[in-house]
């Protein structure tokens, strides 16, 4: 079990119409580390990270989680059989997700949505969904903001609410996409301080980030996406360290704000 | 009963003829309605609080009664205030002043949907007001509300049919003669259907053709 | 005009909003079918249900009430003209009302659906407890307008021999010849209900009010 990766990614590739927007990936996602996904915009990170969801179904290549395929196995002769739903629901269900949008659902407060998936998939009993959904609203600091709905919380809050509401059902690997693209700079912090707990707490992440400081400091390792092709991977001395890759060179110096700014 | 093809082509210059009528009272009804409609939602966002008001009333009181209780106003009321119309012209008006009072708010929501920051942006190039609401706010309007504008004309369309109970000689008017004349009611009234169908039909694929060549025009995303 | 000529409106009202309320509550149902048709993945459903949209929201209801109030003895059905009346009514609301739903659950924002996938929802689950929801409160506004232009529509039905409101306004006009007061008075109780019935909805909506999306 040591040995396998938590997410194995193999010759992936996905096209929206004419256009490639992932040509040919190969990942190696480690247990208990944090990969972090970096590139240009366009670059294809966010929709790897949402193949590997299988929000998006690819059109070549394998996803193995923990071991298990994920969509499609691999037959005798490596062409692709589509695994039933009920599989793909188990294997997904190691997984939590975190997005750009926070997605929470609307009607629910944030206690509500923790909980919903205890009680709806899980078939907990209300009431002990909800004492573990409020362990975990304290985990990201929101106890207190139990009871408000998403629209009466600050993006931040919104955020730390989702990841709340993902890992409540103890998921194995947890992926983020942009999870602080769409929050004011100042709201930044809060979520990225979560995130970093739950790095040191041994958590398996996959983070597609523009934040170059915050993968630099908490990623393990770093791939780097540019066209839908993997430029550059390993450590982040490697990546970040002189001398660069030329393509890295260029992509940090148009990325200063972001904290790149202490790595050139 | 039976279909008797003869029959119907005896009466196709009648029915042309109130097809005339229906689309006339369409067509006149919906740019009247349109052009007051516009002069109301001016007159609202652009004078005084009182102006506002005192077009508030009407407004609503138009949207919140049938259109037929309108026309029967109207048309039996208004001989009572020395209003004695014929049933065309009383027809016309009355499609006029329910449509300008949907217009006008389809009108006014175009006004409080165009970004403030456009006008800003405007005034800073230098634009007067004139040549803000011309060369600024139509425009932006036009592509905003092109959608419900189409709607409500096809609504128009559709309440055309009511001013047959004032016995406006159109296309509704007409087939209930004829059924009445040869007890063709079911007949009579199905083809009337598909008529009023194609038109309205014809009606939503201009607007959507419209609407795909003004799609550049589309607010950019932000 | 006397207290009691505008009772007798007030009374004929009764049957207006009863007309309207039942037609509107069939027509829910009947939207219901209609919008899981068009959204189904059967071709068939799909065209069916796109053809009775189009077909009753591009017709005058008038010419439907005309037509199903003919058509009913013809091939069989001797209905009293109120049932000829509900059932033009339904059919014409519900075709409207499915679009209204139709774009209720169109509008759902993609990602809240995602989430759910994330989370293990199945397919029913996803519906019931995020989809269903979230395109009820978005509707509500639409409906209600749809229910307010129903109560309105509802004067058509007097041509069929309804003697409901504008019916009963038309009759006292001819016999006591005062057309003026008595279409005023009716215009002012469609007024009355109205106000009501948008009341109700904005409060509904606030009920409902868990935030913008």
């Amino acid at each position: 079990m040591t040995d396998t990766p938590a997410i194995k990614v193999e010759k992936l590739v996905k096209r929206f119409g004419k256009n490639t927007v992932l040509d040919g990936i190969d990942l190696i996602v480690p247990r208990g580390q944090v990969t972090c996904l970096i590139g240009p915009s366009g670059s294809g990170k966010s929709t790897l990270l949402r193949c590997i969801a299988l929000l998006e179904e690819a059109n070549e290549g394998f996803i193995e989680i923990d071991g298990e395929p994920l969509g499609f196995s691999s037959g005798d002769f490596g062409e692709r059989n589509r695994l039933p739903a009920a599989q793909t629901r188990k294997v997904r269900s190691r997984i939590g997700m975190v997005f750009q949008q926070f997605n929470l659902w609307p009607h629910m407060t944030a206690l509500g949505n923790v909980a919903e998936a205890l009680v709806t998939v899980r078939g907990m009993a209300r009431k002990d969904a909800e004492e573990r959904a409020m362990a975990q609203l304290s985990n990201v600091g929101l106890r207190e903001r139990a009871g408000h709905y998403p629209s009466e919380l600050s993006g931040g809050q919104q955020q730390r609410v989702a990841i709340a509401r993902a890992l409540a059902l103890d998921p194995g690997i947890m992926l983020f996409d942009e999870p602080t693209s769409s929050l004011d700079p100042e709201l930044t912090g809060e979520v990225l301080n979560v995130m970093r707990d739950l790095a040191q707490s041994g958590m398996t992440m996959l983070v597609v980030t523009h934040e170059i400081g915050f993968a630099a400091s908490v990623g393990s390792k770093i791939v780097f996406l540019d066209h839908g092709k993997k430029i550059v991977e390993g450590k982040p001395d490697e990546v970040f360290g002189k001398p660069r890759h030329e393509r890295i060179e260029q992509f940090l110096d148009t990325y200063l704000d972001r904290g790149a700014a202490t790595l050139l | 009963m039976t279909f008797d093809l003869d029959l119907i082509i005896s009466f196709l210059p009648d029915i042309v003829r109130a097809l005339g009528v229906t689309i006339l009272l369409w067509i006149a009804g919906s740019i009247l309605g349109i052009i007051l409609g516009f002069v109301i939602a001016v007159l609202r966002r652009y004078g005084s609080r009182t102006v506002d008001l005192a077009l508030l009333a009407p407004v609503e009181l138009i949207r919140g009664t049938p259109f037929l209780v309108q026309v029967f106003l109207l048309y039996y009321g208004g001989p009572f205030i020395g209003l004695s119309l014929d049933s065309i012209t009383a027809g016309l008006l009355g499609l006029t002043i329910y449509g300008a009072a949907y217009y006008s708010e389809l009108w006014r929501s175009g006004f409080i949907a165009i970004p403030k920051g456009h006008i800003e942006a405007a005034q800073c190039v230098g634009l007067n007001r004139r040549q803000t609401l011309r060369r600024i706010i139509l425009p932006e309007m036009t592509m905003l509300l092109l959608p419900s504008m189409v709607n409500m004309t096809i609504l128009m369309l559709k309440e055309t049919a009511i001013l047959s109970i004032i016995s406006v000689p159109e296309l509704t008017l007409a087939v209930s003669a004829l059924g009445t004349k040869y007890y063709a009611f079911v007949e009579g009234f199905a083809i009337l259907a598909l008529v009023y169908w194609a038109l309205v039909e014809a009606c939503s694929a201009m607007g959507r053709y419209a609407e795909s060549r003004l799609s550049k025009y589309r607010f950019a995303a932000t | 005009m006397s207290w009691k000529l505008f009772w007798l409106l007030v009374e004929a009202s009764r049957l207006t909003i009863i007309l309207s309320a039942v037609s509107i509550s069939i027509g829910f149902l009947l939207s219901s079918v209609v919008c899981a048709a068009v959204m189904s993945g059967n071709r068939t459903a799909r065209m069916a249900g796109k053809l009775f949209v189009s077909f009753f929201r591009g017709t005058p209801l008038l010419v439907q009430l005309l037509l199903i109030y003919y058509l009913l003895p013809q091939i069989g059905l001797n209905v009293p003209s109120e049932v000829a009346a509900i059932v033009g009514m339904s059919l014409c609301t519900a075709a409207y009302q499915a679009e209204i739903l139709r774009g209720g659950f169109a509008s759902v924002p993609k990602g809240l659906v995602e989430a759910a996938n994330m989370c293990g929802f199945s397919p029913a689950a996803t519906f019931r407890r995020i989809r269903l929801p979230i395109a009820v409160q978005l509707t509500i506004p639409a409906l209600t307008s749809e229910a307010i232009m129903m109560l309105k529509s509802s004067s058509l039905v007097s041509v069929v021999g309804v003697i409901e409101l504008t019916r009963m306004a038309q009759d006292l006009a001819a016999s006591t010849y005062r057309p003026l007061e008595l279409y005023a008075a009716a215009g002012f109780v469609y007024l009355v209900i109205n106000i009501v019935v948008a009341a109700l909805g904005l409060g509904l909506e606030r009920r409902m009010s868990w935030g913008r999306l």
